[in-house]
Protein backbone atom coordinates (compact mmCIF):
# COMPACT_ATOMS: atom_id res chain seq x y z
CA UNK A 1 0.00 0.00 0.00
CA UNK A 2 0.99 3.60 -0.92
CA UNK A 3 1.78 6.03 1.16
CA UNK A 4 -1.08 8.03 -0.40
CA UNK A 5 -3.30 5.22 0.10
CA UNK A 6 -2.31 4.86 3.72
CA UNK A 7 -3.23 8.62 4.38
CA UNK A 8 -6.49 7.96 2.55
CA UNK A 9 -7.60 5.25 5.22
CA UNK A 10 -6.15 7.05 7.96
CA UNK A 11 -8.39 10.46 6.95
CA UNK A 12 -11.03 7.36 7.41
CA UNK A 13 -10.40 6.69 10.85
CA UNK A 14 -8.30 3.28 9.66
CA UNK A 15 -5.80 2.68 12.98
CA UNK A 16 -3.70 0.35 11.31
CA UNK A 17 -2.88 2.40 8.65
CA UNK A 18 -2.59 5.16 11.27
CA UNK A 19 -0.15 2.84 13.08
CA UNK A 20 1.56 2.05 9.41
CA UNK A 21 2.63 5.93 9.31
CA UNK A 22 3.47 6.07 12.32
CA UNK A 23 5.63 3.17 12.11
CA UNK A 24 7.70 4.46 9.01
CA UNK A 25 8.08 8.19 10.54
CA UNK A 26 7.80 8.52 14.27
CA UNK A 27 11.88 7.15 14.78
CA UNK A 28 13.14 10.32 12.24
CA UNK A 29 10.24 12.50 14.49
CA UNK A 30 11.41 11.28 17.57
CA UNK A 31 15.19 11.69 16.90
CA UNK A 32 14.25 15.16 15.19
CA UNK A 33 12.15 16.52 18.95
CA UNK A 34 14.89 15.14 20.87
CA UNK A 35 17.43 16.48 19.26
CA UNK A 36 15.82 20.39 19.41
CA UNK A 37 14.81 19.49 22.86
CA UNK A 38 17.57 18.12 24.46
CA UNK A 39 15.24 15.53 26.47
CA UNK A 40 13.60 12.22 26.39
CA UNK A 41 10.38 13.54 28.19
CA UNK A 42 9.83 16.54 25.99
CA UNK A 43 10.55 14.59 22.92
CA UNK A 44 8.11 11.57 23.96
CA UNK A 45 5.85 14.83 24.38
CA UNK A 46 6.88 16.83 21.03
CA UNK A 47 6.56 13.22 19.29
CA UNK A 48 2.77 12.54 20.18
CA UNK A 49 1.73 16.20 20.20
CA UNK A 50 3.17 16.10 16.29
CA UNK A 51 1.21 12.74 15.51
CA UNK A 52 -1.87 13.99 16.89
CA UNK A 53 -1.95 17.39 15.00
CA UNK A 54 -1.23 15.73 12.00
CA UNK A 55 -3.81 13.05 11.99
CA UNK A 56 -6.33 15.82 12.83
CA UNK A 57 -5.18 18.02 9.72
CA UNK A 58 -4.57 15.39 7.57
CA UNK A 59 -7.08 16.20 4.90
CA UNK A 60 -5.26 19.57 4.57
CA UNK A 61 -2.41 17.39 3.78
CA UNK A 62 -2.18 17.98 -0.39
CA UNK A 63 1.11 16.11 -1.25
CA UNK A 64 3.06 19.05 -2.73
CA UNK A 65 5.69 18.33 -0.37
CA UNK A 66 6.68 14.95 0.82
CA UNK A 67 4.62 13.62 3.96
CA UNK A 68 7.72 13.53 5.76
CA UNK A 69 8.48 17.37 4.91
CA UNK A 70 5.12 18.35 6.07
CA UNK A 71 5.39 16.10 9.17
CA UNK A 72 8.67 17.56 10.19
CA UNK A 73 7.61 20.77 9.86
CA UNK A 74 4.70 20.20 12.32
CA UNK A 75 7.80 18.93 14.59
CA UNK A 76 9.89 21.92 14.08
CA UNK A 77 7.08 24.18 14.92
CA UNK A 78 5.33 22.27 17.75
CA UNK A 79 8.91 22.35 19.95
CA UNK A 80 9.45 25.95 18.99
CA UNK A 81 5.87 26.69 20.27
CA UNK A 82 7.12 24.97 23.23
CA UNK A 83 10.54 26.64 23.37
CA UNK A 84 9.08 30.14 23.46
CA UNK A 85 6.62 29.24 26.12
CA UNK A 86 9.53 27.83 28.12
CA UNK A 87 11.73 31.09 27.68
CA UNK A 88 8.30 33.25 28.64
CA UNK A 89 8.51 31.24 32.10
CA UNK A 90 12.19 31.51 32.88
CA UNK A 91 11.57 35.25 32.26
CA UNK A 92 9.35 35.11 35.54
CA UNK A 93 11.90 33.92 37.67
CA UNK A 94 12.54 35.46 41.25
CA UNK A 95 14.52 37.88 42.08
CA UNK A 96 15.96 35.32 45.16
CA UNK A 97 16.19 32.46 42.57
CA UNK A 98 18.26 34.92 40.00
CA UNK A 99 20.36 35.45 42.95
CA UNK A 100 20.97 31.81 43.93
CA UNK A 101 21.62 30.78 39.94
CA UNK A 102 24.01 33.66 40.09
CA UNK A 103 26.34 32.72 43.40
CA UNK A 104 25.87 28.90 42.44
CA UNK A 105 29.52 27.53 42.11
CA UNK A 106 30.35 26.76 38.86
CA UNK A 107 32.71 23.78 38.00
CA UNK A 108 35.15 24.00 34.95
CA UNK A 109 32.87 22.58 32.11
CA UNK A 110 34.41 19.77 29.71
CA UNK A 111 34.42 20.11 26.27
CA UNK A 112 30.62 18.11 25.63
CA UNK A 113 29.48 20.40 28.10
CA UNK A 114 30.48 23.44 26.50
CA UNK A 115 29.56 22.55 22.71
CA UNK A 116 26.01 21.33 24.66
CA UNK A 117 25.62 24.83 26.00
CA UNK A 118 26.93 26.83 23.31
CA UNK A 119 24.32 25.18 20.80
CA UNK A 120 21.97 25.98 23.60
CA UNK A 121 22.18 29.43 23.63
CA UNK A 122 22.58 29.81 19.42
CA UNK A 123 19.88 31.52 18.54
CA UNK A 124 15.98 29.30 17.66
CA UNK A 125 16.34 30.14 13.77
CA UNK A 126 20.74 29.49 13.76
CA UNK A 127 20.10 26.44 16.48
CA UNK A 128 17.15 24.47 14.81
CA UNK A 129 19.23 25.19 11.34
CA UNK A 130 22.71 23.86 13.11
CA UNK A 131 20.44 20.71 14.72
CA UNK A 132 19.51 19.98 11.59
CA UNK A 133 21.86 19.92 9.08
CA UNK A 134 24.98 18.90 11.30
CA UNK A 135 23.70 16.81 13.64
CA UNK A 136 20.31 15.20 12.23
CA UNK A 137 21.94 14.84 8.39
CA UNK A 138 19.06 17.24 6.68
CA UNK A 139 20.17 19.02 3.24
CA UNK A 140 19.56 22.43 2.83
CA UNK A 141 17.13 22.16 0.34
CA UNK A 142 15.19 19.74 2.93
CA UNK A 143 15.74 22.24 5.71
CA UNK A 144 14.81 25.05 3.37
CA UNK A 145 11.41 23.01 2.29
CA UNK A 146 10.52 22.12 5.92
CA UNK A 147 11.36 25.81 7.49
CA UNK A 148 9.89 27.80 4.72
CA UNK A 149 13.46 29.29 3.51
CA UNK A 150 14.72 30.17 0.68
CA UNK A 151 18.22 27.75 0.58
CA UNK A 152 20.16 31.01 0.60
CA UNK A 153 19.28 31.36 3.95
CA UNK A 154 19.46 28.21 5.52
CA UNK A 155 23.07 28.08 4.25
CA UNK A 156 23.77 31.72 5.55
CA UNK A 157 22.24 30.45 8.76
CA UNK A 158 24.45 27.60 9.22
CA UNK A 159 27.50 29.64 8.05
CA UNK A 160 26.37 32.17 11.03
CA UNK A 161 25.53 29.43 13.65
CA UNK A 162 28.90 27.69 13.63
CA UNK A 163 30.35 31.08 13.59
CA UNK A 164 29.09 31.56 16.98
CA UNK A 165 29.73 28.07 18.26
CA UNK A 166 33.68 28.44 17.47
CA UNK A 167 33.13 31.62 19.28
CA UNK A 168 31.69 30.48 22.01
CA UNK A 169 34.30 27.31 22.23
CA UNK A 170 37.64 29.58 21.23
CA UNK A 171 38.49 29.89 25.14
CA UNK A 172 38.51 26.19 25.63
CA UNK A 173 41.61 24.56 26.23
CA UNK A 174 42.41 21.21 25.39
CA UNK B 1 40.44 25.90 19.32
CA UNK B 2 42.10 25.58 15.75
CA UNK B 3 40.22 25.22 12.35
CA UNK B 4 41.18 21.31 12.40
CA UNK B 5 39.93 20.74 15.78
CA UNK B 6 36.67 23.11 14.82
CA UNK B 7 36.10 20.39 12.39
CA UNK B 8 35.82 17.68 14.56
CA UNK B 9 33.55 19.25 17.12
CA UNK B 10 31.40 19.80 13.94
CA UNK B 11 31.89 16.03 12.41
CA UNK B 12 31.27 14.64 15.66
CA UNK B 13 27.79 16.75 16.65
CA UNK B 14 25.77 13.92 16.44
CA UNK B 15 27.82 11.51 18.42
CA UNK B 16 27.52 14.45 21.43
CA UNK B 17 23.98 14.51 21.12
CA UNK B 18 23.29 10.55 21.16
CA UNK B 19 19.30 9.82 20.89
CA UNK B 20 17.71 6.98 23.17
CA UNK B 21 15.56 4.37 22.11
CA UNK B 22 12.10 6.21 21.40
CA UNK B 23 9.37 4.71 23.42
CA UNK B 24 7.13 3.59 20.12
CA UNK B 25 4.46 1.95 22.33
CA UNK B 26 3.90 4.41 24.92
CA UNK B 27 3.73 7.12 22.27
CA UNK B 28 1.37 5.04 19.79
CA UNK B 29 -1.14 4.19 22.83
CA UNK B 30 -1.55 8.21 23.33
CA UNK B 31 -1.73 9.16 19.78
CA UNK B 32 -4.51 6.33 19.14
CA UNK B 33 -6.40 6.88 21.61
CA UNK B 34 -5.91 10.51 21.36
CA UNK B 35 -7.10 11.01 17.61
CA UNK B 36 -8.89 7.81 16.90
CA UNK B 37 -10.84 7.84 19.85
CA UNK B 38 -12.07 11.68 19.14
CA UNK B 39 -12.60 10.98 15.52
CA UNK B 40 -15.50 8.15 16.87
CA UNK B 41 -16.46 10.67 19.51
CA UNK B 42 -16.36 13.89 18.84
CA UNK B 43 -19.08 15.59 20.88
CA UNK B 44 -16.72 14.33 23.83
CA UNK B 45 -13.78 16.26 22.32
CA UNK B 46 -15.49 19.97 22.29
CA UNK B 47 -16.32 19.45 26.31
CA UNK B 48 -13.32 17.69 27.78
CA UNK B 49 -14.91 18.83 31.64
CA UNK B 50 -18.02 16.23 30.36
CA UNK B 51 -15.48 13.39 29.97
CA UNK B 52 -14.09 14.27 33.31
CA UNK B 53 -17.98 14.23 34.85
CA UNK B 54 -18.92 11.04 32.82
CA UNK B 55 -15.69 9.14 33.76
CA UNK B 56 -16.10 10.41 37.61
CA UNK B 57 -19.24 8.50 37.38
CA UNK B 58 -17.78 5.01 35.68
CA UNK B 59 -17.34 4.10 39.87
CA UNK B 60 -20.84 4.72 40.45
CA UNK B 61 -21.99 3.24 37.31
CA UNK B 62 -19.68 -0.07 37.94
CA UNK B 63 -20.97 -0.07 41.47
CA UNK B 64 -24.51 -0.65 40.64
CA UNK B 65 -23.64 -2.26 37.55
CA UNK B 66 -21.27 -5.08 39.14
CA UNK B 67 -21.14 -5.29 43.16
CA UNK B 68 -18.11 -6.65 44.49
CA UNK B 69 -16.21 -7.01 47.87
CA UNK B 70 -13.30 -9.02 46.44
CA UNK B 71 -9.94 -7.25 46.97
CA UNK B 72 -7.93 -5.29 45.32
CA UNK B 73 -5.61 -6.37 42.29
CA UNK B 74 -4.06 -4.59 39.38
CA UNK B 75 -4.97 -3.05 36.49
CA UNK B 76 -3.31 -5.52 34.36
CA UNK B 77 -5.21 -8.47 35.87
CA UNK B 78 -8.04 -6.82 34.56
CA UNK B 79 -7.16 -7.26 31.17
CA UNK B 80 -6.04 -11.02 31.96
CA UNK B 81 -8.78 -11.32 33.26
CA UNK B 82 -10.79 -9.56 30.04
CA UNK B 83 -8.62 -12.07 27.94
CA UNK B 84 -9.58 -15.15 29.75
CA UNK B 85 -13.47 -14.27 29.24
CA UNK B 86 -12.84 -14.82 25.19
CA UNK B 87 -11.26 -18.22 26.57
CA UNK B 88 -13.90 -21.22 26.53
CA UNK B 89 -13.81 -22.61 29.92
CA UNK B 90 -16.37 -24.91 31.84
CA UNK B 91 -17.42 -22.91 34.54
CA UNK B 92 -18.40 -19.84 32.41
CA UNK B 93 -19.89 -18.03 35.48
CA UNK B 94 -16.83 -17.98 37.68
CA UNK B 95 -15.03 -16.49 34.82
CA UNK B 96 -17.74 -14.12 34.35
CA UNK B 97 -17.61 -13.10 37.72
CA UNK B 98 -13.69 -12.97 37.94
CA UNK B 99 -14.30 -10.18 35.14
CA UNK B 100 -16.70 -8.37 36.68
CA UNK B 101 -14.49 -8.03 39.90
CA UNK B 102 -11.10 -7.25 38.25
CA UNK B 103 -13.68 -4.72 35.88
CA UNK B 104 -14.68 -2.58 38.78
CA UNK B 105 -11.31 -2.96 40.34
CA UNK B 106 -9.68 -1.30 37.28
CA UNK B 107 -12.31 1.14 36.74
CA UNK B 108 -12.18 2.17 40.24
CA UNK B 109 -8.11 2.55 39.74
CA UNK B 110 -9.33 5.29 37.45
CA UNK B 111 -11.96 6.70 39.35
CA UNK B 112 -9.50 6.85 42.83
CA UNK B 113 -7.21 9.02 40.26
CA UNK B 114 -9.12 11.24 38.60
CA UNK B 115 -10.61 12.05 42.38
CA UNK B 116 -7.04 12.49 43.73
CA UNK B 117 -5.43 14.83 40.82
CA UNK B 118 -4.63 17.84 42.56
CA UNK B 119 -6.39 21.19 42.54
CA UNK B 120 -3.20 23.22 40.21
CA UNK B 121 -0.63 21.85 38.39
CA UNK B 122 2.41 20.32 40.84
CA UNK B 123 5.62 20.06 40.17
CA UNK B 124 6.71 18.22 36.23
CA UNK B 125 7.79 15.04 38.33
CA UNK B 126 4.06 15.24 40.13
CA UNK B 127 2.24 15.77 36.98
CA UNK B 128 4.61 13.09 35.45
CA UNK B 129 3.50 10.32 38.11
CA UNK B 130 -0.64 11.06 36.85
CA UNK B 131 0.34 11.35 33.28
CA UNK B 132 2.45 7.86 33.70
CA UNK B 133 -0.38 6.25 35.48
CA UNK B 134 -3.10 7.33 33.13
CA UNK B 135 -1.02 6.12 30.14
CA UNK B 136 -0.69 2.78 31.94
CA UNK B 137 -4.47 2.43 32.49
CA UNK B 138 -4.80 3.46 28.74
CA UNK B 139 -3.27 -0.03 28.01
CA UNK B 140 -6.19 -1.64 29.99
CA UNK B 141 -8.41 0.51 28.60
CA UNK B 142 -7.79 -0.74 24.94
CA UNK B 143 -7.91 -4.27 26.08
CA UNK B 144 -11.06 -4.51 27.89
CA UNK B 145 -12.54 -2.11 24.95
CA UNK B 146 -11.48 -4.87 22.52
CA UNK B 147 -12.34 -8.01 24.43
CA UNK B 148 -15.50 -9.83 23.52
CA UNK B 149 -16.74 -8.80 27.08
CA UNK B 150 -16.87 -5.40 26.25
CA UNK B 151 -18.22 -6.05 22.48
CA UNK B 152 -21.13 -8.13 23.92
CA UNK B 153 -21.97 -4.84 26.05
CA UNK B 154 -22.47 -1.64 24.62
CA UNK B 155 -23.56 -0.29 27.96
CA UNK B 156 -19.90 -1.35 29.48
CA UNK B 157 -18.30 -0.25 25.93
CA UNK B 158 -19.09 3.46 26.20
CA UNK B 159 -18.15 3.88 29.74
CA UNK B 160 -14.79 2.38 28.72
CA UNK B 161 -14.54 4.68 25.92
CA UNK B 162 -15.44 7.65 27.97
CA UNK B 163 -12.59 6.96 30.07
CA UNK B 164 -10.59 6.55 27.53
CA UNK B 165 -10.77 10.23 26.43
CA UNK B 166 -10.29 11.23 30.23
CA UNK B 167 -7.27 9.38 30.42
CA UNK B 168 -6.00 10.49 26.90
CA UNK B 169 -6.24 14.08 28.93
CA UNK B 170 -4.51 12.67 31.64
CA UNK B 171 -1.66 11.72 29.74
CA UNK B 172 -1.01 14.58 27.93
CA UNK B 173 -1.01 15.97 31.34
CA UNK B 174 3.47 16.17 31.09
CA UNK B 175 3.98 19.70 29.38
CA UNK B 176 3.53 23.49 30.18
CA UNK B 177 1.14 23.99 27.71
CA UNK B 178 -1.23 21.00 28.38
CA UNK B 179 -1.76 22.62 32.38
CA UNK B 180 -4.81 24.12 31.04
CA UNK B 181 -6.79 21.06 30.67
CA UNK B 182 -6.17 19.94 34.50
CA UNK B 183 -7.97 23.57 35.67
CA UNK B 184 -10.53 22.96 33.30
CA UNK B 185 -11.49 19.89 34.56
CA UNK B 186 -11.33 20.47 38.03
CA UNK B 187 -13.04 23.84 37.67
CA UNK B 188 -16.03 21.89 35.97
CA UNK B 189 -16.31 19.39 38.61
CA UNK B 190 -16.44 22.37 41.03
CA UNK B 191 -19.20 23.81 39.46
CA UNK B 192 -20.84 20.81 38.71
CA UNK B 193 -20.70 19.39 42.18
CA UNK B 194 -19.92 16.37 40.73
CA UNK B 195 -17.50 15.12 44.18
CA UNK B 196 -20.52 15.79 45.94
CA UNK B 197 -23.02 13.84 43.49
CA UNK B 198 -20.41 11.13 43.84
CA UNK B 199 -20.40 10.64 47.27
CA UNK B 200 -23.83 10.60 47.63
CA UNK B 201 -24.63 8.61 44.79
CA UNK B 202 -22.15 6.04 46.62
CA UNK B 203 -23.88 6.02 50.22
CA UNK B 204 -27.13 5.44 47.99
CA UNK B 205 -25.57 2.48 45.81
CA UNK B 206 -24.17 0.75 49.23
CA UNK B 207 -27.30 1.13 51.22
CA UNK B 208 -29.29 -0.97 47.95
CA UNK B 209 -26.68 -3.95 48.28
Amino acid sequence: MTEKQLIARVIAGDRLAGRALYDTHAPRVYSLAYRLSGDAEKAREFTQDTFIRAFSRLSQFRGEAAFSTWLHRITVTVVSNARRSEVRTAREVTLDEAHSIETAPEAEPDLRESIARAVEELSEVYRTTLIMHDIEGYTHAEIAEILGVPEGTCKSRLSAARAQLRDALAAFKE
Amino acid sequence: MDENRFDDVITNLPDEFKVPDPPLEEMWKVIEAAHFTQTRRSTMRSTPWLAAAAALLIGIGIGRYYPSGKTATTSSSAAAAASNAATPVADTSAVADAYRDQTSQYLGQAAALLISLPAKSGTPKADATFANKAADLLVTTRLLIDSPAATQDPKLRSLLEDLELVLVQIARLRGERNKGDLDLIHQAVEQGDVISRLNSAVATTQSSE
